[in-house]
Order: C-alpha cells, then structure tokens, then sequence
C-alpha cells in the first residue's frame, strides 16, 4: 500500500513537472540552471525580460503546423 | 521463454489489427460498429512502430546514443535545451497537430469511410511518420539546420530556394483555406461568433497578466483562461437568445471574411506576449482536452458508422469537393496521412531539444502516429453521422437546392434518406438558425462531436452546449494557425524584402512591420475572400490547392531526405524514402494537371473560366453581375497559375534532383554529407533532461 501511494505521488510529482516544462511555466528556471552551468559572465535575464526574448524567438520560425 | 511471449504477443496484436482492418474492408449492409476502427488502427499502428519504425532506425539511420545531440553541444537554455522525451513528445505533437487532420478525414468522407481510413493507416505508417522521423534525424546530425538549409547545402542552391518558395505558398494557401473553415463555421451563427470574438479580449487580459503581473507563469494563467473560455461558450447562448446582441454578431462571410483578415494583421503587427502567444496557451490546452476527450467518447459510446464504405461520389461527382478518389482522396487527407509542413517542425524547434538520437524514433515516428490517430477519429465523427445529414451540411446550395424539400429531393435521389424537417430540428438543437451550406468540415465534426459527447455526457440537454465548444475549438486552434503562420510569413516577407532594401528586412523597424504585415496578409486575404464568394463553395478550389502545396513540401522534404541517405551509402534502402516521394509526386502532378485542364468546369479552373466567359459572351449573365463574373474568371485563371507554378516547381527540384543522383551514383560528383561533426556525450545513460533532473 505504502508502495503504491509513494509511486503514485512519484508519477504526478514528474507529471506535474513534465506538465510545466511541455506549456513553458519552467522555462525561466530551465534557463537560469543553463545560465548558472555556463562560463558566460553575462547578467542573466530578468523573469519579464526572458519571457518576452523566448516568446518573439519561438514565433519567428513556424511552430504551428497545418 | 520471454522471447516466445514477446513475439506471441506481437502475432497476436498483428492477427487482430489484420482482422479489424478486414472487417472494415470488407463489412457491407448493416452499420458498422466505430471500435472496428480503433482497434485496427492502434494495433497497425503498434506493428508498425515495433517493427518499421525500428528497421528504420537501426538498419537506415543507425542512431547512436553515444553522440552528443545539438541541445548537449549548444545548450544555452533558449533554443538549445535538453527536454525529456516526453515533454518533447508533447511539445512536437502540439506543434505538429493542426486542423488539417480534422478538417481533410471530413472532407474526404465523401468518398465513404474506407478510403481514407486506409490512406490515414498506410499513409501514416510509411510515408507521414518516416518523412517526420528521417528528416528530424537529418536535422539533428546537422545541428537543427531548417530543412531549407538542408535543401541547399545537400541538394543545390536552387533546391533550397524552391523549398523556400514551396514554404510561402504554402502559408499562403494554408491561411486563406482555414480562413475559409473559420467562415463557414461562424456565418448566421451569432452563439459561435460571440463566443470565439471573446477570446481576444481573453487573450489580451492574460498576455497582460503574464508580461506585467506574474511574467511567464503560463500554467496559472492558462487555467484562468481556459475557464474563461469555458464561461463563453455557455454565455454565448445568451447571446444568440437576445434579439438585440444576435443581430449584432449574425455575421455574412464576406463581414467575417474581413474581420479575420482585420485579426490577422493585428496579431502579425502587435507585440507577440498580447495577443498571439496567450491564444496559443489557450488553444493548446483545450486541444489537448478536446482530443482526448474525442478519443474517451468514441471508446465510451463505440457509434455506429453510417456512411457507407464507398459511396457514388468516388466517380468524381462529389458535391463536398469535385475529383476522382485518385488523386483526390489522397491530396484531400493531407495532413493526417502527410504533411509536409511537419518537416519545418522536424527541422525546426524539436531538433534542438532533443537529449539522446534513438529519442527521435519516438518523437518524429511516434508523434505522426498520433496524429494519424486523430484523423481517424476524425473521420469516425463524420461518418457516425446520417449520410443525408453530412452532404446537407458539406454542400453548396448550387449542388444540393437551397430549401428543404428541394435538399431531401437531392439527397434521395442520391439513395440518402433526409427528411425535410430533419435539418432544421438538427440545426435546433444545436442552436443554430441552420446547419445547410457549412462546407469546410468544421460544423460537420462540431455536429459529430457533439452527438458523441452529449452521449456520454448531459444527453439531448447539452448538445447545443457541445456543439458550441467544438465550433471553439476547432475555431480557437485555426486562428492560432493563423496568426501564427501570418506572423511566420511576415518574417519571411522581411527577410526576402530586406534584399533589396536593407531597413525593410529589420524585424524591430515599425514600417516595415507594418508593410510586410499588410504585404502577407493580403496575399492569403485575397484568396480568403475569393473562397467566400465563390458559388462552388470555396473549399471545392482552395482545399485541393492546399493539399497540393502541403504534399509538394513533403516531396522536397523527401527529395532532401533520399539524396542524405544516398550519401550515406543508404543505396540498399532508398526505397523507404523513395517510394513515398515518387507517389507523392504521382499525386501531386496528376492533382496539378486536373485542376488546370479538366474539361469538367466544376475541376478544371480554365474549364470553368471558359464556362464562365461563354455564359457572358452569350448574354446569359444579368449586367448587375457581370463585374462579379468576370472576377470569377479571373481567379478561376490565377488558381490555374498558381496549381502550375507549384507542379513546376516540384518538376524543377525533381529534375535537379535527378541530375544529382546521377552525379553521386556514376562517382561524377563526391559525395559530401554536411554533418556536423562526431562529439561523444557526456551525459549519463540515464540522464533524462535538464528540468527533470535524474530521477
């Protein structure tokens, strides 16, 4: 029972990440723990500021197909 | 032991999907039970990933998990971000799922439910999943090159300008015939059009939310939306009850026609966080909901298939849209079977995510099943409906008769039963004023949608209800099509424009914003209002055209993805790619050549402009609709030019192709494959994405 109970909160921990990370919620913390691993000293992006950058990159290139 | 279970087990899903398949094949007289068509197409879809799919990968790609993937070399935690395979799962079958597999399985309903139930299972299986599978393959061994840069750098420099123009022509057409779906779903329907016009003001409030109040938070802001959204869709009957707001969102085509192309280039010209990203939100989380749901639906209420195998309509007489069920049914499916729009996505975002190689069987092959699956269920809705029904709806008052009894006339004497008072109660029910005249395939599956969830939920009561929310859908996620492919198209206009004239191709210069916008949108807004007020209905011309420009793409892309295998000494197996190249360009040109010179006026567009222009050179034309005429002729002449321009293009990259091959095979020309160079991960076997951590 305690077997079951621990999977299944397991299953909607990852599914509840693999629910942010596929409609872009943590995108921003995607990108800080990117940011953090890399030698770049340039000044990460701010929440808003991140969010508007990804947004006009994403929707300059088709995403949406027919 | 487990060896003899596991290929038991194999036989036995492959005996039943064979058997399924059978029963759907050969099944005559009484209706047909819908899980026939489940059960056949999961398990050739099973089979078909267990065994195809992995020749593929290992015999012709050879996928190698030791290779550092674009995301591990260039991650930078924008563009280049290593994603679970699920997720990127998602994120791929989101961004590959349009209308198109709803809309064609309708349409091609005419033709009976056998047809194209076959070309979505065999199509999917060998030609959509494979190009979706090659071609992300190839794109990520070059770093997610686009497939255009594929084009140029493994074909010639005119390849990759032909994909370039094939990727325009396509947007174009592609808008202006999902414009057109839009229309026809939302004309006299003051409930559909209220409650879609409210989810601008929805989308506006969360961009601003989501920029200014808590930036990014997509989820939250998400569920608010979709709640909102919800609320319209029962408010708006509200709307249609009160005479005064009625009158006020009772819209003509023409009106609607304008208002799209009106939110086009709003949503091109605006900046993308108000209005066009959070309608994208919106539209993916009810397109999720809406698609499950349908697959629950038909499980639950397992629906009778009442359209016939094969109807009188395969000989070419079909009142949805004019041409044999070869080439027809095949350009009509599109994208449910093969879309070569998949292959901009294939060579677009999902290359650059992807963590390990051998995830792109799943993600390329895996996604277009799923996709295939949704045309399937698709053309179950539209044939769980009454035959009588489905033409009174799909077709033109000039085909069908304009009242009534002179439609059940017609549809009897196509051998359909349609009572007289059968379409007005229907249209009733739902809460329209009427239900005939809708071609285009959205109200036809919002109808059968409906029926299919009233049966499991809410009953006669809520149809109206139902109904309403699949119009929305179907609406929601077109337009965010639009908008999307109009903003794409902008860039493109841009790009091309910023040749001549450098401050014109800068993405941030205001005019330029502007004109490139209008530019764009009044190419896909002329063919748009060209569709509404042709007397043939419209779709009868654009649907044919975007099917042809859709499976032109999927020929570059094959036409890509051969010449790479070639020169990676693939010669063996070419055949997996060429073979559904070589039949997509028997499609396409025998397409092509029909809709240009067929004598018959409701295919051929010159034989129909010369029909018209005999009709007023005898006088048969009152002098009030002469003008209107002579614009038909002329668009009926600019519909034969661009169908010629497409065939000429494809014959342009076949030949240069050709004359490639040739080069590689008689040892005239090296064999030079771009990829990027071998680097050996660093990750861990069990490393499974950035966000996601290690457990």
């Amino acid at each position: 029972m305690r077997y079951a109970a621990k999977s299944g909160s397991r299953f909607l921990r990852r599914f509840w990440r693999g629910l942010r990370e596929w409609c872009g919620d943590a995108a921003y913390e995607t990108y800080l723990r990117s940011k953090s691993t890399q030698s770049s000293s340039g000044r990460a992006l701010s929440p808003a500021e991140f969010y508007v950058e990804q947004l006009n990159r994403r929707y300059s290139k088709p995403n949406r197909c027919c | 032991m487990n060896r003899i279970f596991r290929v038991a087990g194999w036989m036995v899903l492959g005996t039943l999907g064979a058997g399924a398949l059978g029963a759907i094949a050969l099944h005559r007289g009484e209706p047909l039970n819908a899980t026939w068509f489940v059960v056949a197409a999961v398990c050739c879809y099973l089979v078909a990933y267990r065994l195809y799919s992995a020749f593929v990968a290992a015999k012709i790609l050879a996928l190698d998990d030791t290779r550092a993937t674009p995301c591990e070399r260039h991650d930078d935690g924008r563009d280049f971000v290593p994603t679970n395979k699920w997720v990127l799962f998602g994120h791929h079958f989101a961004a590959i799922a349009g209308p198109g597999p709803l809309v064609g399985p309708t349409l091609a309903a005419q033709f009976g439910y056998l047809p194209g139930t076959l070309w979505l299972i065999a199509g999917a299986a060998f030609a959509g999943c494979v190009q979706d599978f090659v071609i992300l393959f190839c794109s990520i061994r070059r770093d997610g090159k686009s497939i255009g840069q594929m084009a140029r750098e493994e074909v010639s420099e005119r390849g990759g300008f032909i994909a370039q123009l094939a990727v325009l022509a396509i947007m174009t057409i592609l808008l202006a015939v999902i414009g057109l779906v839009v229309v026809n779903a939302l004309k006299s329907s003051p409930w559909a059009t209220f409650t879609l016009a409210m989810t601008i003001p929805i989308a506006l409030l969360l961009g601003l939310y989501l920029r200014f109040v808590r930036p990014g938070r997509v989820l939250e802001a998400s569920i608010m939306g979709v709640a909102l959204v919800l609320f319209v869709v029962v408010a708006g009957q509200w709307v249609a009850d009160s005479p005064s707001w009625s009158r006020v969102f009772t819209l003509g085509g023409v009106a609607l026609a304008f208002a799209i192309i009106a939110y086009g280039f709003a949503a091109s010209a605006l900046p993308v966080w108000l209005l066009l990203a959070p309608r994208d939100y919106l539209s993916a989380f009810i397109k999720a909901g809406a698609i499950f749901s349908l697959a629950a639906g038909i499980l639950f209420v397992r629906p009778q298939v009442l359209m016939p195998p094969l109807t009188r309509f395969i000989d070419g007489t079909g009142p949805v849209f004019a041409g044999k069920i070869f080439p027809f049914c095949f350009i009509t499916i599109a994208c449910g079977a093969i879309s070569g729009f998949h292959s901009l996505i294939s060579s677009g975002t999902t290359p650059k995510m992807i963590l390990r190689e051998s995830h792109a069987r799943f993600i390329g092959y895996g996604a277009m099943l799923l996709e295939s699956f949704v045309g399937v269920m698709a053309m179950v809705a539209a044939c769980a409906m009454p035959p009588g029904v489905y033409f009174a709806i799909n077709s033109p008052p000039s085909i069908v008769g304009s009242t009534p009894e002179a439609v059940s006339a017609t549809m009897s004497g196509w051998g359909y039963t349609l009572a007289p008072q059968t379409m007005p109660a229907l249209a009733h029910s739902v809460g329209e004023l009427t239900l005939y005249n809708r071609a285009g395939g959205a109200p036809s599956l919002a109808v059968g949608m409906a029926q299919i969830f009233s049966s499991t939920i809410g009953g006669e009561r809520l149809l109206s209800i139902w109904y309403h929310f699949a119009i929305m859908f179907e609406a929601l996620f077109i337009l965010t099509v639009l908008d999307a492919g109009t903003r794409v198209g902008r860039f493109m206009v841009q790009d091309l424009g910023g040749r001549f004239w450098k401050p014109f191709g800068r993405t941030g210069w205001m005019p330029g914003v502007l004109v490139s916008s209008a530019i764009i949108v009044a190419l896909w807004g002329y063919f748009l209002y060209q569709g509404v007020v042709d007397p043939l209905g419209g779709i009868n011309s654009l649907w044919p055209l975007f099917g042809i420009s859709n499976q032109l793409l999927a020929a570059v892309a094959l036409v890509v993805a051969t010449t790479i295998l070639m020169k990676m000494g693939r010669l063996r197996w070419i055949w997996v790619t060429l073979l559904p190249m070589a039949w997509l360009v028997t499609i396409t040109m025998t397409a092509s050549y029909q809709k240009i010179f067929d004598v018959n006026p409701r295919i051929g567009f010159l034989a129909n402009a010369k029909a018209l222009a005999a009709q007023v050179a005898a006088g048969k034309i009152p002098a009030e609709k002469i003008a209107e005429t002579q614009r038909l002729i002329f668009n009926q002449r600019l519909d034969a030019a661009v169908t010629g321009v497409l065939a000429a293009m494809i014959l342009v990259l076949i030949v240069e192709a050709l004359v490639d091959w040739y080069a590689i095979l008689s040892r005239r020309k090296e064999s030079v494959l771009h990829e990027s160079p071998y680097v050996a991960t660093r990750w861990a076997a069990d490393f499974s994405g950035a966000a996601h951590g290690d457990d």
